[in-house]
């Protein structure tokens, strides 16, 4: 047996150049030969082709001998061979579950993509492609992320085109009567002759319900609406306690869950030290890490339920879909 | 003038439905009466519903970390509910 596959391996060897460029072989190796489905103790050499062709089709340049140097060989279907892709590598075309980002960004992951107006989108959140409210509609959106290498314009595989803007406790007041009165005040502060100035903060900002935002494809071509991982989606349900749940994210990959709470309202830190109160949200235990802020959310049966955003070192808090769903405008 | 007095006696009641001092309140108008407060107290991050360790449904508090002060001003129910508070640690945008 050995000495048989000695022998098979120097003919191989020979030959392996010959038939590696045939055009449809993808690998040569040594294995046992089949027939009629059935594995039997002979050796052979075993080419893995993309796809098998009829014989008629193929010419005899093309065509894989039966025996090289009197060793049977056997042909097999294996497809293209790929190297394996990680979440922080470029995709052309891009699903959900990878590295993406503004511009301005690190990195964080693209949710899915969903439908606004008939069009496709890249869902994720507002902290990963509108730069927590500092971009500007049309910012350059890349594939993968800053933080993975993406740069402009090679990566560029989206523009911004509409964000949730999050409302942080302690901003500048909107309000136009308080304002008023402050103006007032800072007048009488400057007749009186006294450096102080006032300004209006928000002591308690509103509640957000979601951390989201969306962007259009320049290419429709780079559109793959499976996620990585998971599959395609499919349709939605609304999470409730005890669901098992799963993501495919650009940091810690396909992780799942439970969700553990609902109507949950929560403090979240944004960067420095801004904080940012969410309500209407689930909670599920540690499933997540830094970059993997706008992993979609999806059920048992890959019915997607929520769009993940923040956590902590054992929870995940995850937006309500369907609150993501009405405040943008879309649909699957 | 009596329908009009009918109608004023039939509906009344369909008002009043809301606020029936009969039916307990619900646990997540409980949760939603006492959150501001919670969320007064020193270190508390979220406030939610869950179950606690018996399975029955809690209102689940969320500490950043191990705080005895706000820990023994939690009530261990409210308004029959039971309260269960957790260590999460601080919650950031991730």
């Amino acid at each position: 047996m050995a000495d048989d596959l000695n022998r098979i391996r120097s003919i191989l060897n020979t030959h392996r150049r010959q038939l590696l460029d045939k055009a449809n072989v993808v690998a040569t190796g040594i294995g046992y030969k089949e027939t009629g489905g059935a594995k039997t103790d002979r050796l052979c050499i075993v080419c893995s082709v993309k796809e098998k062709v009829p014989a008629a089709r193929l010419s005899s340049q093309e065509m894989i001998p039966s025996a090289v140097d009197s060793t049977p060989t056997d042909v097999i279907q294996t497809g293209i061979i790929r190297a394996l892709q990680v979440p922080t590598d470029r995709f052309r075309p891009a699903p959900g579950g990878v590295s993406v980002g503004h511009v301005g960004i690190t990195a964080g992951t693209l949710g899915c993509w969903v439908t606004q107006n008939g069009q496709k989108v890249i869902l994720s959140n507002n902290h990963v492609l509108a730069d927590s409210n500092a971009a500007d509609i049309g910012d350059a959106i890349l594939q993968p992320g800053p933080f993975d290498g993406g740069s402009f314009p090679q990566d560029h595989i989206a523009d911004l085109t509409q964000f949730v803007p999050i409302s942080f406790q302690g901003e500048p007041s909107g309000c136009q009567f308080a304002n008023a009165v402050i103006s007032v005040f800072n007048l009488g502060c400057q007749v009186i002759g006294s450096n102080t100035r006032y300004q209006v903060t928000k002591i308690q900002a509103e509640d957000n319900l979601v951390d989201a935002a969306i962007a259009r494809p320049l290419n429709p071509a780079d559109i793959n609406d499976e996620i990585f991982n998971i599959g395609p989606i499919q349709g939605t349900v609304s999470g409730e306690l005890g669901m098992a749940i799963k993501k495919s994210g650009r940091t810690t990959g396909f992780t799942t869950g439970e969700i553990q709470q609902v109507d949950v309202t929560a403090n979240v830190q944004y960067g420095a030290g801004q904080v940012a109160v969410f309500s209407d949200q689930l909670l599920a235990g540690a499933m997540s890490q830094g970059g993997d802020s706008g992993s979609a959310v999806l059920d048992d049966g890959n019915r997607l339920t929520g769009l993940l955003f923040a956590g902590s070192e054992s929870t995940t808090i995850i937006n309500r879909i369907e609150n993501v769903f009405s405040v943008l405008g879309i649909s699957l | 003038m009596r329908w009009i007095a009918i109608c004023t006696v039939l509906i009344f009641p369909l008002l009043a439905l809301g606020d029936d001092p009969g039916m307990p309140p619900s646990i997540q108008d409980v949760k939603k009466q006492h959150e501001a407060q919670f969320f007064k107290m020193a270190g508390v991050v979220s406030v939610g519903i869950g179950l606690d360790s018996e399975g029955n449904q809690a209102i689940i508090v969320g500490l950043d970390r191990t705080r005895p002060e706000t820990e023994s001003s939690i009530p261990a129910t409210l308004e029959g509910y039971p309260v269960v508070v957790q260590t999460i640690g601080t919650i950031r945008a991730q």
